[in-house]
């Protein structure tokens, strides 16, 4: 024990005196949550960053340098993404993907600011987090915000011209509704229902009924899964064939189970990919190389966006060829358009958010599979 | 005029729901004064208990159809009333001649140990009653389309609570339950055995809600160890809102409760329904302190 920890600690000494010699690598920094209760995403963006790392490095690095990841642990917890944040400022890293929760991601946004160090966040949908003029923060994942823009987007491709919007009056479900409101009603449709429903009841029928006397072409539901599931039941035994799109909370195969096969069939509703589900070349090529290393697929989209987080930065640097803060932000913010992300096209706005569609529609198809549409 | 009948016959299937959960309450408190606030999760109870024989006993595929049904049901009864005998002996039997207060704040006690019981055996996610076994057909009256199984809810609560009416007034037992509503002391020196009156009240109360439970499960599907809670309270306002201890109170309590929910939702606001329903319980306390059918003095249940 006693020389495991001597072993560790020449590894810190050896880890930190490492600069001095660092002519020859380009550090990238990744804070991540590898204990706390996130630690399962934390573990998951671990094991993507430094796979990619390692294919850079295979395929002769990055400006003929090795391109080395420094892991920082954020313990799913400000305060520890505060001093995690504080150390990796001082070890010398181009820029930091990272983090997971929003929360955990503030606390350490002002930190690299300050420090002129990129900051890539990968799972933090906050909108403030971009609000705040920070010009050398991005983030990979969507906006709180973006659903409702996917959402009216869904709708109005689909041609519909009335529409019944319905919430269950929590804050995220009404969120979403008065966002896709608000950006509806300065298109050409008409919002012939906007109404909220009890949650935990069973009997939705008076909502159907009164729903069904407006005749809208489309229900957007934002609630959860157990009410979606009990109303599309009691829609079809009434006989009533409105197609439903729902919010990412119905994303759960009890809404199928609830509702029947034959109730769901039809039924569409946004949420990010699953990572299996991925529909580019980069990320079929990524999930077999993290298959035949892992054994494993990544649990969630979150993770794979950290590694897209990683993949802009190298991007950034190689197009610019320096590791100069100001001029890789400039990239990133002006130039990089369309890069073949593991998630799909990216590039950044002037505020480092993501433009483009991460949001995908799901659809249900007979056997009560969640299939993704193209 | 055509959403007013289509959402009249919706109120009335909630309605009836609310109704025979609501029998419980009144039953209780007619005999014993006491209100049993873990009715809602005998409710839940049952709904679980006839998910659990549904498919561990396989009835239907042997019985087949409607005849499964009703005797799922009629199982699911006997068991929860069983429970609600053990329920009594537990929790209220104790407290016999303490304060009501402590009665009350008994039930509350058993309400919670109930309900986490419910979640400790099943599980806290939702669970599902196998579909197909109701007919899903949809008739038309005048036009309108109303699925059969709300009438089959609506017929089978009625058919419950007129029976039991039947059995109070008509019956040798029944009439010593009126008996002992109405002065126990008086009952006892009678010759009545209050002590078997309390417990078949107890076992014919907490029975209703398990049919309530059983027909809940099989039309909506979907149950959760917390919707005891909803609609414990609904029938509980029901059951005030008819006049609580009384029979036809809570049959005309609930069956209205339901209709002034659905037409609250349709002309005034959804969002507002529970607050509609609850305003306009308060304005019917206010002109009658002792509910629609409540009677001050005469005999309760």
């Amino acid at each position: 024990m006693k020389k495991l920890l001597f072993l560790l600690l020449a590894g810190i000494v050896a880890a930190t005196t490492a600069p001095a010699l660092a002519q020859d690598t380009i550090k990238i920094g990744l804070m991540c949550p590898l204990t706390g209760s996130w630690a399962a995403e934390g573990k998951d963006m671990k094991q993507i960053v430094e796979l990619l790392a390692d294919q850079v490095n295979n395929q002769g690095g990055l400006l003929g340098k090795e391109v080395k990841v420094v892991i920082g642990d954020d313990g799913g917890d400000p305060r520890t993404a505060a001093l995690a944040a504080q150390r990796m400022a001082t070890r010398d890293v181009a820029a930091v993907v990272g983090t997971y929760g929003s929360s955990i991601t503030e606390a350490s946004q002002n930190i690299y600011a300050s420090a002129n160090i990129i900051q890539v966040a990968n799972g933090s949908t906050a909108v403030r987090l971009t609000e705040k003029g920070l010009p050398y923060f991005f983030r990979t994942c969507p906006r709180d915000d973006e659903q409702g823009r996917v959402a009216v987007k869904t709708l109005l491709d689909s041609g519909y011209e009335n529409i019944a919007i319905l919430h269950d009056n929590t804050t995220y479900a009404k969120g979403l509704a008065d966002e896709a409101k608000k950006l509806l009603d300065k298109k050409d449709v008409n919002i012939v229902f906007f109404d909220a429903l009890t949650p935990g009841e069973q009997d939705y029928g008076t909502i159907l009924s009164k729903m069904k006397t407006k005749d809208p072409d489309v229900v957007f539901f934002t609630g959860y899964y157990p009410e979606a599931g009990l109303m599309l039941r009691q829609k079809m035994e009434k006989g009533w064939d409105v197609p439903f799109i729902g919010g990412d909370a119905t994303n759960n195969p009890d809404l199928v189970k609830i509702a029947g096969n034959k109730a769901a069939e039809g039924f569409r509703f946004l949420s990010p990919p699953v990572p299996g589900d991925l529909p580019t070349k980069e990320a079929r090529e990524f999930l077999d190389a993290y298959k035949a290393r892992y054994q494993t697929t990544p649990g969630s989209i979150w993770a794979v966006l950290a590694g897209d987080g990683f993949r802009v930065i190298v991007e950034a640097i190689k197009q610019t060829q320096s590791t100069d803060t100001q001029k890789m932000a400039d990239y990133l913010h002006d130039e990089m358009e369309g890069f073949p992300g593991l998630t799909g096209d990216i590039a950044f706005n002037e505020k480092g958010d993501r433009i483009g569609d991460v949001y995908r529609v799901y659809r249900v198809d007979a056997d009560g599979n969640f299939v993704l549409m193209e | 005029m055509e959403q007013f009948f289509t959402q009249l016959t919706n109120g009335l299937a909630v309605g009836g729901i609310y109704a025979l959960i609501a029998l419980g309450y009144t039953m209780v408190y007619g005999v014993l004064k006491l209100i049993n606030f873990a009715h809602g999760d005998l409710f839940t109870i049952g709904a679980y208990l006839g998910l659990t024989l549904l498919t561990s006993l396989a009835l239907t595929d042997h019985i087949g159809g409607i005849a499964g049904v009703i005797l799922l049901a009629v199982m699911a009864m006997g068991l929860v009333g069983i429970i609600g005998i053990l329920l009594d002996r537990a929790a209220y039997k104790p407290l016999r001649t303490s304060p009501r207060l402590s009665a009350v704040v008994s039930a509350l006690g058993a309400s919670i140990v109930l309900s986490n019981t419910i979640m400790l055996v099943y599980g806290p996610s939702t669970r599902v009653y196998p579909q197909g076994l109701l007919p899903g057909q949809v008739f038309y009256i005048f036009g309108l389309p109303v699925p059969v199984m709300r009438f089959v809810i609506l017929g089978a609560s009625i058919a419950l609570m007129i029976g039991l009416y039947v059995f109070i007034q008509r019956t040798k037992i029944g009439t010593a339950i009126r008996a002992a509503a109405i002065d126990q002391d008086a009952a006892r020196l009678m010759g009545i055995n209050v002590d078997r009156v309390i417990m078949l009240v107890f076992f014919i109360g907490p029975a209703l809600g398990g049919a309530a439970g059983v027909m809940v499960g099989l039309y909506y599907g979907q149950i959760t160890f917390t919707m005891g809670w909803i609609y414990g309270l609904k029938a509980f306002t029901a059951a005030i809102l008819g006049g609580i201890g009384n029979i036809p109170g809570a049959m005309v309590g609930g069956l209205l409760l339901g209709v002034i929910e659905a037409l609250g939702a349709t002309y005034i606001s959804m969002a507002w329904k529970d607050a509609i329903a609850f305003f306009v319980l308060i304005l019917i306390l206010i002109v009658r302190p002792t509910g629609l059918l409540g009677e001050r003095v005469a005999e309760k249940i």
